[in-house]
């Protein structure tokens, strides 16, 4: 524990500031190709021709690929968990979003590059696109995506569920209710170094990669399924990342450097521009979310119905994890006994949305804070004093269920609202995480909570009227 | 086309519209200057050209012919830091790092000034550069103590690779 409150110098510290970090772009292989990529001009369209035997036979074009050059082309980022793919890696017969890559092609410069795009013919049937997630989740809305316009892959269910408690006798026994909806909007990540990779064939037949991936080991897997190669012939160098923030974890640009690598034999680097940084790389989704809580006029909550549309762009990507992280998070720091979730991942023409810094989470947090202080304002109650006695303690529950042994709600707030000068009755001013008794055990409170112990090892979810579907 | 860079003068076989940028780091391999947006809007890209910082993406060489260009691989080394990277060390400034060359460069163009540097000062020069890890107060802590001679090169330990107990004892001024 010596190393706890100690100033350790950064590993990479001195490589930093001496300019001597390598980052992929910074690997001089000689004789590597540059690539450009053929990018859908409309939200929707089928594809209706592609003709790439002009840019073929530019000089200083090496080698140019479309969805037949691709083994497997079809793959999901959760087909490791059992979900089927759903997205090409390079369009085939229809595009789904503005930027969506219909061919790549590597050259010798980048300006030869930029001419062979221009010199791929593409021609196409442009289809209305859907871009608003209210409408597009509209049962009679039109669809584009085979699944329909919302990922059905939640075990039994159509879409992600949490139950808890007896949401409709907390509405009845209400003194009133609350609502608001919260739309956080698409954020990019913007991280100073854009997406690159740098493909190099090697003598022995294998592949090395240098990638600024986040999750190196994930990129190998999606590089080798859409190639249909062994792990054994794939060597990724990567962990010097400038930048991800959560845009790093898709494959983005390995796996179209390799095919284009492997097709002309030379090293082959794809370094998108800021443009393509902005405009076609995955960003955080934008959601809706609609919040209801039944609340009592002394400032208790006594249930939340939750409604959320996750916008998920064109594709699935991570959407499904990051609405079950939502679903776990949406009640926030705070004991609500009865909830009924339930979170949908919506299809539209947009970009496919992604990780970014703690996704899911986040969205849900701005509407649960906000949501928080609105209450407040309706009951005539400190928004801060709404919150401690909301707050978590041991032995409550979670709306998954989940028993709290070392919840923080009650400890940050004081602190926060101590560092702000924040002026504080007595009795929430001395509050504490421990077990709720006296006036913060209500009755509609009794029911949620874990037996007094070892509740870890001995509570049972059957308690408390319902288990998480 | 004639160039110095860093001290070592170069004949550049690039056209003369090329930027800077490309200049140095496809046919001089000068990588710490990086092509973060090549539009001028991000500052990761910027040396000194006869001791100005200059956006190296938006600066054609034929504007600056035989001029004297300074990159970070020219201010000092992991043994013999200047006081513009023992500073940026010190005060963990370079988080995932792709900024930082930029930061240092109009850093050192500021230590190189005569005169005292106002904090103000020092987050108006440093104003064009963007950090997405947003580690701004380190950065400006940093280059407010280069600007001011508040650093010990001296102080600052090289070691890249320390383990157990001797991790904890080589930056002086630690609790441990």
């Amino acid at each position: 524990m010596k190393a706890v409150g100690a100033r350790l110098p950064r590993y990479d510290g001195l490589a930093h500031v001496t300019g001597r970090t390598q980052y992929v772009d910074d690997v001089r292989v000689h004789g590597t190709l540059w690539t450009k990529a053929v990018r859908s001009p409309h939200h929707s369209a089928r594809i209706l021709s592609i003709d790439t035997s002009k840019a073929e036979r530019l000089p200083g074009v090496h080698a140019v690929i479309t969805a037949a050059d691709v083994p497997h082309n079809v793959y999901g980022h959760l087909e490791a968990l059992g979900v089927p793919g759903d997205e090409p890696l390079i369009a085939q017969d229809e595009v789904r979003w503005k930027g969506q890559v219909v061919a790549a092609v590597a050259a010798e410069s980048e300006e030869i590059a930029l001419a062979a795009v221009e010199a791929v013919e593409v021609t196409y049937e442009e289809r209305e696109p859907v871009f608003d997630i209210r409408i597009a989740s509209d049962p009679d809305a039109p669809t584009f995506h085979q699944w329909g316009s919302t990922y059905p892959h939640f075990g039994p269910h159509n879409h992600r569920r949490v139950r808890k408690g007896d949401v409709d006798r907390a509405f009845e026994d209400a003194d009133l209710i609350v609502e608001g909806v919260y739309r956080p909007q698409a954020i990019e990540h913007v991280p100073l170094e854009t997406q690159v990779a740098l493909a190099v064939p090697e003598p022995s037949g294998r592949l090395t990669i240098y990638t600024c991936t986040q999750a190196m080991y994930f990129s190998m897997g999606v590089v080798a399924a859409h190639l249909q190669w062994p792990l054994a012939k794939l060597k990724l160098i990567g962990g010097t990342v400038g930048g991800g923030f959560g845009g790093k974890v898709d494959t983005a640009t390995e796996t179209i450097c390799a095919l284009l690598a492997i097709k002309a034999n030379k090293p082959v680097k794809w370094r998108f521009t800021r443009e393509e940084e902005f405009l076609v790389s995955s960003t955080r989704a934008p959601w809706h979310i609609e919040l209801k809580d039944a609340v009592t006029k002394d400032g208790w909550i006594l249930g939340r119905r939750t409604l959320t549309l996750h916008d998920a762009g064109a594709y699935a990507r991570f959407s499904p994890y990051g609405v079950t992280k939502h679903a776990f998070h949406h009640t926030g720091a705070y004991t609500i006994p009865n909830v009924r979730f339930d979170g949908f991942v919506v299809f539209s023409n947009r970009v496919p949305t992604t990780a970014m810094r703690g996704f899911g989470v986040t969205s849900v947090s701005m509407a649960t804070e906000a949501h928080l202080n609105r209450v407040a304002e309706q009951v005539g109650m400190d928004p801060l004093e709404l919150r401690l006695k909301n707050a978590n303690r041991i032995g409550d529950t979670t709306g998954n269920h989940v028993v709290m042994h070392d919840p923080s709600t009650v400890v940050v707030t004081l602190a926060a609202a101590d560092a702000a000068g924040y002026q504080l009755g007595e009795e929430y001013r001395s509050m504490t995480s421990e077990r709720r008794t006296g006036e913060l055990l209500p009755e509609h409170l009794v029911a949620q909570q874990a037996p007094d112990g070892d509740h870890l090892a001995t509570y049972n979810p059957a308690t408390t009227n319902g288990g998480a579907h | 086309m004639r160039l110095t860079v860093n001290g070592t003068e170069h004949d550049v076989l690039s056209p003369p519209l090329t930027p800077l940028l490309q200049v140095l780091r496809e046919e001089l391999s000068i990588t710490s200057p990086k092509a973060g947006c090549q539009q001028g809007g991000c500052g990761a890209c910027t040396v000194l050209v006869d001791g100005e910082p200059r956006r190296s993406c938006l600066t054609p060489i034929a504007s600056i012919e035989g001029a004297s260009v300074a990159t970070v691989e020219g201010l000092g080394t992991p043994e013999e830091l200047s006081p513009v990277q023992a500073a940026f060390h010190e005060h963990y400034a370079a988080q995932c790092g792709f900024c930082t060359s930029g930061f240092m460069m109009a850093a050192e163009a500021l230590v190189q000034r005569d005169g005292e540097t106002s904090r103000e000062e020092v987050i108006e020069a440093l104003s064009g550069h963007i950090c997405r890890c947003t580690g701004y107060v380190k950065i400006i802590d940093a280059v407010t103590a280069a600007v001011n001679g508040d650093v010990d090169t001296a102080r600052v330990e090289v070691d890249q690779s320390p383990r157990g107990d001797e991790a904890v004892t080589l930056i002086p001024g630690s609790p441990a």
